[in-house]
């Protein structure tokens, strides 16, 4: 195959010309309630080429993989289109040339372990969120497993093979006493590794199950502004999606308004403030040893003491900005162009601790883990798992239905303590952007306490 | 593909293939300008076997390796769930029609000068707009055999616009988008895309403070999807029988206001979903969910009707509830066209009858809140605020809440006399229902 993409490379006549081939083998059991709702293996094999001609992108993309050499040409024909048509050419930041194979880590190889073995695990699982209580009506729970290989290659010399792994478990159990109350508890796992990802989680599950139950009697929340103390779950969905899409200059590249607002050196929080993209921390989902343009990984500080510091790049958006590439261009798969995305982000350790946090707030909310969030620019909404009330610096009642909104950078200027415990993520979803979804990435943060947060609610 | 079938004679009891070819031409404009062209050509195949009663899947796009996919399905059919549905054979079905080789034909030039065309009446109308425009065109052939007898075949061709505009001023950026999809190229109007966001740029230029009371919201089509998705989750035959519709057991009860009619209707009309089958080969049907008010039914795939004793209503596809598509996805229940039946009057004159009111566009946190229960707790991403009758400006951070079934059943206002097709698979009026929550912050 080595041979056949770089004769197909040479043989272009674009200016830039980069194949990427993926073969894919993956595994998923699903349990719904008592019912096994799919067990599957699937394979993958696909490419993408991508080409850059008189500053027009093409792209092609196919599954027969025969057909580079007619691919490479079709790319290049649609490219010369789109260079009719672009008054601005496209150009890329240099890169280093990399020839390299990255092997994958794996504890326990999920490739070595049958369907069988799978689907007993998962159902053992799901036997205990079913029995937990008879008010559990249903369950979803779900084990996923890939091992991708990456074969990249552009025009400059750079050949980069990568063995891609990634497991996911997701733990559901859905309570109701009657159709007006119908509640939800969940764990999720994710993370770069093998089997091992997925065993010995019989006490989650039983948290699960019981978080779902206790939610059938909390309180709703009551609408209004509140000091919050978001839990280092729910913080890093929140920075990940209201602030880290915002530092994607793929974004902001083409639109000079926006560009602006994100100008590096604007201070946006206080000075304890640090927010990072790490590209590889071992183990972790979001790791991208070198993304699909072949740019190695980088630990890219977003904010510095408060300070916006980089923007995350792709060759072509470090080329407009004046910047250097982060190895942030990446695809969910060989169906899709590299497009700008965050790798493990997370908000720097401080040194509170989460009772100094909730000391002195006389009236607030505890909101932990996010069960959903959508951003739009500057406005964002999140809606917590659960949440408990905070009263006179205590936490007191459990409450449900806590959507929170606001500001995205008000919000950040309103971040006033900043907790000493950071976790990170996975999970078992991942994120979406253009089309591109699920990616994995993970997020973390220690404990926030945000002021002034606007709750919605009845 | 015929072979494959074969080799699968005599090793199992049942067998379906799904075979996908699908060719996509998107083309993306990014403020404004051209940026990327892309010629998409995948071919997937997916594979479902049932054998001593236990059903296993697995999918390929690795054509090379077919015996690879069967020896996958049969393993994982080996300890799979015990199943109780038979794959369907032919039935007589009136297709809609779904291929126009204008669409198949037409070139990437032409697709470019409809992008083209809207961004540069934006720029008329607001110079100071960033647009971004998505095209795409797509031809997909369908294929479906099964050891029942069953061989289909359909080619469908869909066009696709989408269109986005930003607006940033200090301390403000208003994003608005719309978007478009139709099987026959001569359907395809995005003029009517740029008429309807240059009006809610002109609406948006003002900014008004948001009260936070309960307040009647008329929701635009667009909107409307905040109330309907709760009441969609409802309507799908698994929530039915997993336990977590509040509609379960409540057929020929009046569930919404009489003034409310739901189908689902794989053979609608235009209908951007249509086609001849389902993702099972099971043929698309009208399926009344509600009529005038009463609860008349649910959504079923094959394995959901077989589970619940129901009927499968040709709604068994591949990628969720909203039909994602694809081959990789074993099928679920999920929607063709949803249809909600037009009201009697005009959207202006619901909205002059508004002492104090929102205007609802276009929501953030689809699906956010429990929608099991049809709550629905959204800000709002467009909304406007109506103040004797008439809309006085652009509200921001403003959070809505309610229940989707009590609104709908004992607070609706009145429902437009003009549905149109949103969000690519349902057509509805707008709707304007009384005592919504809203929460404002003031600017």
């Amino acid at each position: 195959m080595e041979g056949k993409i770089k004769q197909a490379i040479a043989k272009c006549s674009a200016d830039y010309t980069e194949v990427r081939i993926e073969r894919e083998r993956r595994s998923q059991v699903l349990y719904r309630k008592d019912k096994l709702e799919n067990l599957e293996t699937s394979s993958e094999l696909g490419g993408i080429v991508r080409c850059l001609k008189d500053g027009g992108w093409g792209i092609a993309v196919f599954n027969d993989i025969t057909q580079l050499q007619e691919k490479v040409q079709e790319a290049t024909r649609v490219a010369k289109i789109a260079a009719r048509h672009n008054a601005e050419p496209v150009a890329l930041a240099e890169a280093p040339v990399v020839q390299e194979e990255v092997k994958a880590h794996l504890g326990h190889d999920f490739r070595n372990v049958s369907l069988e073995e799978k689907k007993r695990l998962i159902e053992s699982y799901n036997r205990i969120l079913l029995s937990s209580s008879n008010r559990i009506v249903s369950t979803n729970v779900r084990y996923t497993d890939s091992f991708r290989e990456v074969t990249f290659a552009n025009s400059e010399g750079t050949f980069i093979v990568q063995e891609i792994p990634d497991v996911t478990l997701l733990l559901v159990a859905v309570a109701s006493d009657g159709p007006a109350n119908i509640q939800q508890g969940f764990e999720t796992f994710g993370e770069a590794g093998g089997f091992e990802v997925a065993l010995d989680r019989e006490e989650d599950a039983a948290n699960a199950a019981k978080r779902a139950v206790d939610l059938l009697n909390a309180r709703s929340v009551k609408g209004g502004k509140y000091t919050v103390i978001l839990d280092p779950g729910l913080a890093g969905v929140f920075i990940h999606e209201a602030f880290g899409h915002f530092c994607e200059a793929d974004f902001l590249f083409k639109n000079e308004r926006l560009a602006k607002i994100m100008t590096i050196g604007t201070q946006f929080g206080k000075a304890d403030l640090n927010v990072v993209d790490e590209g590889y921390i071992p183990g972790l989902r979001g790791n991208t040893p070198y993304d699909d343009e072949g740019v190695a990984r980088e630990k890219t500080y977003l904010i510095k003491n408060g300070v916006l510091e980089s923007l995350l790049h792709s060759r072509e958006t470090a080329n407009k900005m004046g910047a250097t590439p982060t190895g942030n261009a990446r695809a969910i798969s060989y169906e899709h162009a590299p497009i700008v995305r965050m790798t493990n982000t997370y908000i720097e350790a401080g040194h509170h601790t989460l009772s100094k946090m909730l000391a002195k707030i006389d009236r607030g909310v505890y909101a932990v883990k996010a069960y959903g969030g959508q951003t739009m620019f500057e406005q964002f909404t999140f809606s917590a798992a659960y949440g408990y009330e905070i009263v006179d610096g205590k936490l007191g009642e459990m409450l449900k239905d806590v959507v929170l909104t606001g500001n995205l950078f008000e919000t950040l200027r309103s971040i006033d303590m900043i907790g000493d415990d950071r976790t990170l993520y996975g999970g078992s979803g991942g994120c979406g952007k253009g089309g591109q979804f699920p990616l994995p990435v993970t997020d973390g943060s220690p404990h926030i306490r945000i002021q002034n947060v606007t709750i919605g609610g009845k | 593909m015929d072979a494959l079938l074969k080799m699968l004679d005599g090793k199992v009891d049942q067998a379906e293939l799904f075979h996908l070819c699908s060719r996509t031409t998107p083309i993306e404009f990014h403020s404004g300008k051209l940026e990327s062209i892309k010629d998409k050509q995948i071919e997937g195949v997916a594979l479902r076997v049932i054998d001593n009663g236990r059903l296993g899947f697995a999918t390929t796009t690795d054509v090379n390796d077919l015996s690879g996919l069967i020896a996958a399905a049969i393993a994982a059919a080996a300890f799979g769930e015990e199943v109780s549905f038979t794959f369907p054979s032919k039935r007589e079905s009136k297709p809609p029609q779904v291929y126009d080789a204008s669409v198949a034909n037409v070139s990437e030039e032409a697709l470019i000068e409809i992008g083209e065309e809207a961004i540069a009446r934006i720029r008329t109308a607001d110079s100071q707009a960033e647009i971004n425009v998505s095209i795409a065109k797509s031809v997909e052939k369908v294929a479906i055999e099964n050891t029942s007898g069953l061989k289909l075949e359909e080619e469908r061709t869909t066009v696709f616009v989408s269109i986005e505009v930003e607006k940033v001023r200090e301390g403000d950026i208003f994003l608005l988008n719309d978007e478009t999809q139709v099987r026959h190229l001569k359907d395809l109007k995005p003029g009517e895309l740029v008429d309807r966001l240059e009006e809610q740029l002109r609406l948006g230029k003002t900014i008004v403070p948001a009260p936070s009371r309960k307040l009647p919201v008329v929701f635009t089509p667009n909107g409307a999807i905040a109330l309907l998705l709760p009441l969609i989750v409802g309507f799908n035959g698994k929530s039915v029988y997993l336990g977590t519709s509040p509609l379960k057991g409540r057929i020929g009860d009046t569930v919404l206001d009489p003034r409310l009619s739901i189908a689902d209707d794989g053979t609608f009309f235009k209908g951007p979903r249509n086609g001849a089958f389902d993702d099972e080969g099971t043929p698309t049907s009208s399926t009344a969910l509600v009529t005038d008010g009463v609860l008349q039914g649910f959504l079923y795939d094959l394995r959901t009707a077989a589970l619940a004793g129901a009927k499968p209503t040709g709604n068994g596809y591949k990628g969720g509830l909203f039909g994602g598509g694809g081959f990789r996805s074993l099928p679920g229940v999920g929607m063709s066209n949803v249809i909600v039946g037009e009201g009697a009057t005009p959207q202006a004159r619901i909205i002059a009858g508004i002492e104090e009111g929102l205007l609802v566009e276009a929501v953030l946190g689809l699906g956010q809140g429990n929608i099991a229960s049809g709550e629905f707790s959204n800000n709002v991403a467009v909304a406007f605020k109506i103040e004797d009758g008439k809309i006085v400006g652009r509200v921001k951070n403003t959070m809505i809440a309610g229940n989707a079934y009590n609104l709908l059943k004992d607070h609706l206002i009145a429902l437009s006399d003009s549905a149109r097709w949103v969000h690519g698979t349902l057509n509805t009026p707008a709707i304007a229902v009384d005592a919504v929550s809203v929460v404002g912050q003031g600017n």
